[in-house]
């Protein structure tokens, strides 16, 4: 197969005109789940096969994505690429470049203690089952659990006419438990995540019955929660929730794409953007972590990204293309979900560095306010304004946590409220999720407990 | 582009159902699909990039015994990897647990054919016409103001088929088509940036003007510079499509689905004939509106599409079924089960949701307000509780509307509330229909709303 692709570069190159060629083939396995209340809708398996050819003609990207390994589907779907990238930069005033990097011939092999492509079908449903379960016998109250499992394993072959030659193994482990509880005309929905790169040992660490119980306690623990003030008001926040704040709030303003689009991290390289407790990684290199890989999609290899450094803004999550732009080194960073689509600048693990704060410390030093500890769901604009729900929240009262809350959601403008971190744990927590721009990429986010002295809570009451 | 036949796609979805019941399988259903799409994507203000994307693969959903496997591939023009998937599913079954409630795969049942869903001219635009597309909304938007930015956009068409082959005897076929244009900038001003605004237009035939797109997109993000704070408050507050869109999505479209309901997840459980909107909204699930997004002949499961009253005048009429909850109650499926594709088993989704519009121009609204805010862009709407309706987001940004006209943009207005209360407030439907996903709606106008300020 290498000297089939081999050859498509080749001729991508000296026949149809590119500066640059690569090809991604890849060949996916998928086992996925859905369980509703303990009845299996469907064992489903799933094989994929294709290749991405991704060319750069006249400074303009032209792509092509074909499930087969045919010769002549491939050499048509190369010639197609470059045409359409000749076309596209028809009307292009600024002609795409690409940083320089060190060609990479390596092969990356995993070596999963519980390999889930070699689980038994039989085995991921009676986890499963397990999960449900717990959750369903958690309280009478809890009406309905769903239960999605997906395994991802396979190889990716990435060849560019640079040289580089990567051979990839990919491994993912992923499971969504929701829950709903009923009661007196209430009704609360719960949710958790899980996922790893490491292998099915996930469910060793993450119980059936740890995981059927942190679900079923929160849908429970609703029912009798009110509803928070609307309103300004000072925060603890659980390292789940700095986590999808750190990754919505101020991540996606830091990929490069979207700070050249115009985001307000667009020049405040250096600059002052937070408190100096403040300390933002992206990291691709936490062993096992959902969003760690070894090498990106354009054969760069991945790193840990400092991104804030005490308060100030040292870096952004590039790819070869922005790298070039900003004149700086790519950080590892473009991800594909798959070969149909495109490489573009994707988070991994993102988090906030751990300081000197205990938790009761952070609780203590509010007098009246809430603490968030989980989340339902976040998102950002390019302007800076960022909105994150919460699942699981509690009132804090004279520096006591108090009565649980539910529905509340946070918003304001990131680089204001960076301003109001005033206090950071020393815990640490990462936490495993999935991000949507367009594609979907398996990502890790977390960080420690932090107090912010103000931000806008939303709430009906 | 060259297609696979509709004789093909049918021949391969036939054979492999024979081919599952001779392997062992009580019942099988056979979903053969292909999308082609080309685009041409806009990244920094400029045309950077096209691409082209063929997808074809089969999905195989099996019952042995009262248990469901499904397999999928993407690779079809060869035997041993069909013959493999059907392996695949089989085991997959084998190895699940028997579900007492299956009843059986759809049955045979007349179809009414879409229609305008098919356009020969979209198959054959090449990527010179999308650029021109691309340019055309390029232009128009830098054109309305020198502070206006294209971020992003594109343009692109795309052809869609699918075959659906069971063990009961259904075996159709249908096509379509679909083009779209879209553009999101935002205006810069000093050291001012607006949110992202965007507009779009897609259709299924060619039929699409890229030079509104552009002119609308910049409208927005210019209007949206000058901001003033407002004061936490219940207020009138106008959804456009755009709002309505996200907030449905996560809300009223799951409490209508027969899933949620017979699950205990839906409000609406035991509300059948019971007044759960103000009086003025009529919803139809409709999968045959000519020309709609989600127009299609059938489902993800071979079922026709049809109309389903939804809300009538407010009273609660019915919920949206797949042939699995369908038999469950006895009925027959209102044609909602969806795929993403041959990767995925049907579930339940609404087809083209249509809110049916008032008589009041848009105009006419606006004009009649005495303090209210209108809504575009929301963030959020994904944290909603779907199970209870309560949301609580952002919108990105609001526009006030004083004395009637639309004023100053005011940023980080949250909005909190529960969809099923904000039903009953809903006062006035404008006549300004139009289709954005699965929404076809109007803007509406809904009283007493709680945003909490800055």
């Amino acid at each position: 197969m290498r000297d089939l692709l081999n050859h498509i570069i080749e001729a991508a190159v000296t026949k149809f005109g590119a500066e640059y060629a690569e090809t991604r083939a890849q060949t996916l396995y998928k086992t996925m789940l859905t369980l509703k209340e303990g009845r299996v809708e469907a064992a489903k398996q799933g094989i994929e096969n294709g290749v991405a050819i991704r060319v750069l003609v006249n400074g303009s990207w032209g792509f092509a994505s074909v499930g087969s390994l045919n010769p002549e589907v491939l050499m048509n779907a190369a010639s197609d690429a470059c045409k359409m990238a000749k076309t596209a930069s028809s009307r292009q005033k600024t002609p795409i470049k690409l940083a320089e990097i060190k060609a990479v011939e390596d092969s990356v092999c995993l070596r999963p203690e519980k390999n889930p492509h070699e689980i038994q079908v039989q085995d991921k449903i009676k986890t499963a089952l397990a999960i449900n379960k717990t959750t369903l016998s958690y309280d009478k109250r809890v009406r309905s659990c769903t239960i999605d499992y997906l395994d991802l394993t396979g190889n990716s072959h990435l060849l560019t006419s640079e040289g580089t030659a990567i051979d990839q193994d990919k491994l993912y482990v992923w499971s969504r438990i929701t829950a709903s509880a009923k009661s007196k005309g209430t009704s609360t929905f719960s949710r958790e995540e899980i996922g790893s790169t490491q292998g099915y040992e996930l469910f060793d660490k993450q119980t059936p019955e740890k995981i059927g119980t942190a679900v079923a306690k929160r849908a429970v623990e609703q029912l009798e929660a009110k509803s928070p003030r609307g309103g300004a008001s000072a925060v603890v926040l659980g390292p789940e929730v700095v986590g999808v704040f750190v990754h919505e709030a101020f991540g996606h303003l830091a990929e490069a794409d979207l700070a050249l689009s115009g985001g307000v991290l667009a020049s405040t390289l250096g600059k002052k953007v937070a408190s100096e407790v403040v300390t933002f990684y992206d990291d691709g290199t936490i062993n096992g972590a959902f969003g760690s890989f070894k090498y990106d999609d354009e054969g760069v290899q991945t790193q840990r990204t400092l991104l804030i450094k005490d308060g100030v803004v040292t870096g952004l999550m590039h790819n070869r293309e922005t790298a070039k732009k900003l004149n700086t080194a790519p950080t590892g960073n473009a991800r594909a979900e798959d070969f149909r689509v495109e490489p573009i600048i994707r988070m991994r693990n993102t988090y906030m560095s751990p300081r000197d704060h205990s938790f009761e410390e952070l609780i203590e030093s509010v007098k009246l306010g809430y603490y968030f500890k989980s989340f339902r769901g976040g998102q950002a604009n390019l302007d800076g304004t960022f909105q994150v729900g919460i699942q699981e929240a509690y009132e804090i009262v004279d520096g006591e946590i108090g009565e649980p809350v539910r529905n509340a959601s946070i918003c304001g403008n990131t680089l204001e409220t960076l301003f109001k971190v005033d206090a950071v744990g020393k815990d640490f927590e990462l936490s495993s999720g999935r991000c949507g721009k367009g594609q979907t990429a398996f990502i890790g986010d977390g960080g420690p407990h932090i107090k912010l002295k103000e931000v806008t809570v939303g709430g009906s009451a | 582009m060259a297609v696979l036949e509709k004789s093909e796609m049918m021949r391969l979805a036939e054979a492999a159902v024979e081919n599952c019941l001779k392997k062992g399988a009580g019942e099988a259903e056979v979903y053969v699909y292909e999308g082609q799409a080309t685009n041409v994507g806009i990244e920094l203000g400029q045309i950077s990039k096209s691409n082209r994307i063929i997808d074809k693969g089969l999905g195989i959903r099996v019952a042995v015994n009262k248990a469901i496997g499904f397999a999928y591939t993407n690779i079809i023009e060869d035997e041993s990897a069909t013959e493999d998937v059907i392996s695949r599913a089989i085991n997959a079954a084998k190895a699940s647990k028997p579900d007492p409630d299956w009843r059986g795969l759809p049955e045979k049942r007349p179809y009414i054919f879409a229609e305008k869903t098919y356009d020969n001219r979209i198959l054959e635009l090449r990527a010179e016409d999308l650029v021109d597309i691309a340019s055309q909304m390029l232009d128009s938007a830098s054109g309305v103001n020198k502070r206006v930015f294209p971020i992003e956009g594109g343009a692109g068409a795309s052809y869609l088929s699918t075959a659906i082959a069971n063990s009961n005897g259904i075996s159709i076929f249908d096509k379509g088509t679909m083009i779209e244009c879209s553009l999101a900038a935002v205006a810069k001003e000093g050291n001012t940036v607006t949110p992202v605004c965007f507009e779009f237009n897609a259709e299924r035939n060619y039929n699409i003007d890229p030079a509104w797109v552009g002119k609308e997109t910049g409208r927005i993000a210019a209007s949206a510079l000058k901001t003033k704070r407002i004061e936490t408050k219940n207020t009138k507050i106008i959804f456009t499509q755009f709002a309505l869109q996200e907030l449905f999505y996560y809300t009223l479209m799951n409490a209508v689905k027969a899933d949620d309901v017979q699950r205990n997840q839906s409000p609406f459980k035991d509300k059948i004939g019971e007044k759960v909107a103000a009086e003025n909204i009529t919803i139809y699930d409709d999968g045959l509106i000519p020309g709609g997004l989600r127009t299609w002949t059938f489902d993800g499961e071979g079922s026709p599409h049809q109309k389903t009253p939804l809300i009538e005048r407010g009273i609660l009429r019915n919920f949206l079924y797949d042939n699995y909850t369908a038999k469950k109650e006895g009925r027959e499926s209102t044609g909602n089960a969806s795929r993403s594709g041959y990767l995925s088993t049907p579930e339940i989704e609404a087809t083209n949701f249509h809110v049916i519009p008032g008589t009041a121009p848009a105009d006419q609204i606006i004009s009649e307000m005495d303090d209210g805010l209108i809504i575009y862009y929301l963030q959020g709407a994904h944290s909603s509780n779907p199970v209870s309706g309560e949301f609580s987001v952002v919108a990105t940004p609001a526009w006030e509307v004083r004395k009637g006209e639309i004023g100053h943009s005011t940023r980080g207005v949250m909005l909190a509330g529960n969809m099923f209360e904000l039903l009953k407030n809903v006062s006035m439907i404008a006549d300004n229909e139009r289709k954005m996903g699965q929404l076809v709606s109007s803007w509406i106008l809904v009283e007493n709303v709680r945003v909490i300020g800055k």
